[in-house]
């Protein structure tokens, strides 16, 4: 039970010190790559570039990988490696796509294994999980160089080929080497055609001939490693690491969810190393990792040691009366029946939704783990998650900073740092400093924008969608439940995470579909826009305020100076994280699963 | 910004080239030379020589002689992998267990112990009382309309029939278009809560469902009747006898005997649920074979335990069979099922 998360965490907290080192090595340029190796950075070089220009870069790539993106998707119909003869994808569909894989996010509004040919998964899939997990990468090289007072902050281009060809690539084709060895397909074909043990289990055609079982086969090996180092999360399949090709075995979700950890762990001690502030890089990590023991416990705790209440009974009726609305109507009486337990043996916990050959308790953990790091894989169904359980996941996103996307998650916390030394400045009187330096209006500013976007982004549209047909039509389940499918949406899309409540009607599917998701048009353009906004306004501000932060002087360390390596610093960041974000959530948090969880159970028909 | 862009041009095919070309080529190298089973999907051969399907990938069963797999949203479907997003509080997710619960429930204590409910849930479907008040069907299809709704639309004989019922009562689908002006021309699903309410008074204790009969040229013809006893009484209204019966001990099924799991594919079973499912395998085997039922049982039975096993060799969860492992070894040793 408690033995797969406890392996998790010390595993990976071992490997992520000598990890962070190698990492600081390979962005300070102290890596003197052999003659051939170094061709490929020479040409890419386009000198030292400042703040502005790194920002310039970044965002022209971006734009050529968005272009890109594009025309691979378009291009599908007529590109090879399609034997099954997939079509183009809605416009709706591909513009929510290419933004999602862009983003790092990988809210997938398409399922894998039906839309997508083995060409659209090697030349879309692949190219944009190493090159947009690298942009956050990048970004936070570039802020730690700008608060150590650089003028200049190295070259994007390189910082981008070096994060890529030096540190994921070599990650990802270790993991692939276990996955093959786990079972996961790694060819070029398409479909693999069998006829079941049992003739016809399948069913018959018209001629009463038995169906055989397609199974869709592909480059899994090699997009797996890469969705979860590069925190993506975008299966091969619809349903993701729940799949047992995506997943085949308990060893492969180990290291399927190390993979997803790693990265965001060592990231944080690299800012420490490269900082030379390792003790307060040692309070950062502390303080994620205890927001992640706490998240981890509680999906474990209200999902794989409580039986699934759908099941359960509950003895006692029970009626309340809902007053009066306004003076037309009259008070109504509403009674809840009681209800008998269905004769099912929930030892193992809430089953729904959840595979056997991970663990008894994999699903929860990995719902937990997927969110904090914003990967967005999934190895369960989160939708039936016990409602009270699905608190940890949503929690996870909205707080977007328990270690967080690869360089982005430091990034908000540095967000929540900068109001953290802000509130204790207010509270003793002093101007608040970080790292020595004084936090003016100016920064202040840029933090709170950057730190508002994220749930402007998610209850705004959330509202909107959970008010109007957008939401209500596409809501697969009722009550409390169907608002939590909007909210997880939402933000899932705004913490660049891209798991889902999978009910949620969203996909359009191929352009000539007949009948799709009657929302899914309207959901593919604002969880798209939702994307874009709340993956640049959180790079480009920060990496703004990092070059006006690190211009000031530093003052020099005195008795009145607020220590940034202490414990007391940690609580303070840790109080202010958990106030802000129940601040900002914890009404959408009551509306959703906390009423789904205290209200009846089954609710409706 | 010119030079920018150019510099993005370069670094995007000096990245297609190694991220689209070399890396999956090498890893592609790697798997076909040393794991051809594990990079080609683990497709394993039946006892003709022939691919029977995917040690990963879990395929159906419904003869009695074969260990089941967990039930599946995907319907096994190796190309459209799904979960039920069924949500804890959606009445559908409990219904559905329910349904699969009834046909094979039996009680737990004395002086029933072992024997099946289903007998009890159709003798109690026939009184036709449910909380004390009468029309079990109608008080089924008011307190779930989308159940009801789900029956009509479940088949094509089953809105034949409700039409048949509508074109029959003119009256009273005037009265219901009256009351739902919103409707004025409903079709059969609309129509479902009505139908089964009148149906309950016309018909009480009974429940319309498909009988077979042999026909007088030999053909079977199916129609659909009202019944008192099969399948749909004792799955459909298994979850109401029980809460009619909310204290008499039942035995416990597996949980994932009656879950679905995330990918609707899920190879394995716990080895609780395949000893759950033993007795009827072993004795189905026993009739096929003419044998007795109690040694091919205990050879069935060591069978599970060879085949058993943990998830991070028990570090991470108990034992587990895999169907088609299991059910391929049963097929190899007995041969075919009659």
């Amino acid at each position: 039970m408690w033995t797969l998360p406890i392996l998790l965490l010390a595993v990976t907290i071992l490997l992520s010190i000598p990890l962070s080192r190698y990492f600081a090595w390979i962005m300070e340029g102290r890596y003197r790559a052999p003659r051939w190796l170094a061709w490929f950075e020479r040409h890419l070089d386009t000198g030292e570039q400042d703040w502005k220009q790194y920002t310039v870069s970044m965002l022209v790539f971006s734009v050529v990988l968005f272009t890109f993106g594009y025309v691979v998707l378009c291009l599908q119909p007529i590109a090879p490696l399609n034997p099954l003869h997939r079509g183009i994808l809605a416009p709706s569909a591909i513009f929510n796509t290419v933004i999602s894989f862009l983003t790092n996010t990988n809210l997938q509004h398409y399922s894998g294994d039906q839309h997508l040919s083995n060409f659209s998964q090697i030349f879309f899939i692949l190219p944009n999980m190493f090159l947009s997990a690298s942009i956050g990468f990048c970004a936070l090289s570039a802020i730690i160089r700008l608060f150590r007072g650089q003028a200049t902050v190295g070259n994007y281009f390189v910082d981008m080929w070096r994060v890529v060809a030096y540190i994921y690539l070599p990650a990802a084709m270790i993991s692939g080497i276990i996955f093959m060895h786990e079972g996961m397909p790694m060819t070029y074909r398409t479909e693999q055609t069998i006829t079941t043990l049992e003739t016809g289990a399948m069913g018959t055609d018209a001629q009463g001939h038995a169906n055989p079982q397609n199974i869709i086969v592909g480059p899994v090996a090699a997009v797996i490693p890469i969705k979860m180092l590069g925190t993506n999360g975008g299966g091969f399949y619809g349903m993701n690491s729940a799949h047992p090709l995506e997943n085949p075995t308990a060893l492969s979700n180990f290291v399927t969810t190390f993979d997803m950890m790693i990265f965001p762990f060592t990231l944080v001690l690299m800012y420490g190393r490269m900082l030379r502030r390792k003790r307060h890089a040692a309070v950062i990590y502390s303080v994620m990792l205890t927001l992640m023991v706490v998240l981890i416990g509680w999906t474990v705790i209200f999902d794989t040691l409580r039986p699934n209440p759908a099941f359960t009974g509950n003895p006692a009726a029970h009626s309340y009366t809902l007053p009066a609305n306004g003076s037309a109507a009259p008070a109504q009486r509403i009674s809840v029946p009681a209800v008998a337990a269905l004769p099912v043996d929930q030892r193992l916990g809430n089953l729904e939704g959840k595979e056997l050959r991970f663990g008894t308790s994999a699903g929860a953990v990995f719902a937990a783990i997927t969110t904090d790091v914003t990967c967005g894989a999934v190895n369960a169904e989160h939708d039936s998650l016990n409602p009270i359980a699905s608190l940890s996941p949503l929690t996870g996103m909205w707080l977007n900073c328990v270690f967080g996307g690869k360089g982005v998650g430091m990034i908000n916390l540095l967000l929540f740092l900068i109001v953290g030394v802000f509130l204790a400045g207010q509270m003793v009187g002093r101007s608040p400093e970080y790292l020595g330096r004084k936090v003016g209006a100016r920064e202040m500013k840029l933090a709170m924008i950057a730190l508002l976007v994220h749930p402007v982004l998610i209850l705004g549209p959330s509202g909107l969608f959970a008010a109007t047909a957008w939401g209500t039509k596409a809501e697969s389940n009722p009550g409390p439940h169907g608002f939590s499918q909007i909210v997880y949406q939402f933000s899932s899309a705004s913490a660049n995470n891209g798991s889902a409540f999978d009910g949620l009607g969203v996909t359009y599917g191929f352009n000539n579909n007949p009948s799709p998701a009657p929302e899914a048009v309207p959901l593919d353009i604002a969880t798209g826009l939702v994307m874009l906004f709340s993956r640049y306004l959180p790079i480009i501000a920060p990496i703004a305020m990092a070059a006006f932060l690190g211009r000031k002087k530093i003052a020099p360390v005195s008795l009145g100076t607020m220590r940034d390596d202490t414990v007391t610093f940690g609580l303070l960041l840790l109080g202010t994280i958990v106030i802000i974000g129940a601040l900002l959530f914890l009404p959408v948090a009551a509306l959703g699963p906390l009423a789904e969880h205290f209200g009846p159970i089954p609710f409706g028909g | 910004m010119m030079r920018s862009f150019k510099k993005s041009l370069l670094l995007l095919l000096f990245s297609v080239v190694l991220l689209c070309g070399i890396y999956p080529q090498i890893l592609w190298g790697i798997g076909h030379a040393l794991w051809r089973f594990q990079v080609n999907g683990s497709i394993v051969n039946g006892p003709d020589g022939k691919p029977v399907g995917s040690l990963l990938i879990a395929q159906p069963f419904t003869k009695a002689e074969y260990f089941y797999p967990r039930p599946s949203a995907a319907n096994y479907d190796g190309t459209a992998s799904s979960s039920s997003a069924l949500a804890v509080s959606n009445y559908a997710l409990r219904d559905r267990v329910a349904r699969t619960i009834g046909p094979l429930a039996s009680y737990a204590a004395e002086p029933h112990a072992g024997q099946p409910v289903g007998p009890d849930v159709e003798a109690w479907f026939d009184a036709d009382h449910f909380q004390g008040k009468s029309g079990i069907v109608a008080q089924w299809a008011d307190a779930h309309t989308g159940l009801a709704q789900g029956w009509v639309g479940a088949d094509s004989t089953h809105a034949d029939y409700v039409n048949l019922w509508a074109k029959a009562h003119p009256d009273i689908v005037r009265q219901f278009i009256h009351d739902n002006p919103g409707t004025p021309k409903p079709a059969a699903t609309d129509l479902a809560v009505v139908f089964f309410e009148h149906f309950s008074t016309d018909h009480p204790g009974r429940f319309p469902s498909a009988v077979t009969h042999g026909g007088a040229d030999g053909k079977s013809v199916t129609d659909i009747e009202p019944v008192a006893s099969g399948s749909d009484i004792q799955s459909i209204f298994f979850d109401m006898w029980r809460t009619d019966h909310p204290d008499v001990a039942l035995q416990l099924v597996p949980g994932d005997y009656v879950t679905t799991s995330g990918s609707g594919l899920d190879p394995d079973i716990t080895l609780e649920n395949a000893e759950f499912q033993l007795d009827r395998v072993a004795n189905q085997w026993a009739r096929d074979l003419k044998r007795d039922p109690v040694r091919v049982k205990q050879e069935i039975q060591a069978m599970l335990r060879a085949h058993a096993f943990s998830p991070g060799d028990g570090l991470f969860g108990g034992p587990l069979i895999n169907v088609l492992e299991i059910n391929l070894a049963l097929r190899q040793r007995y041969g075919a099922p009659a």
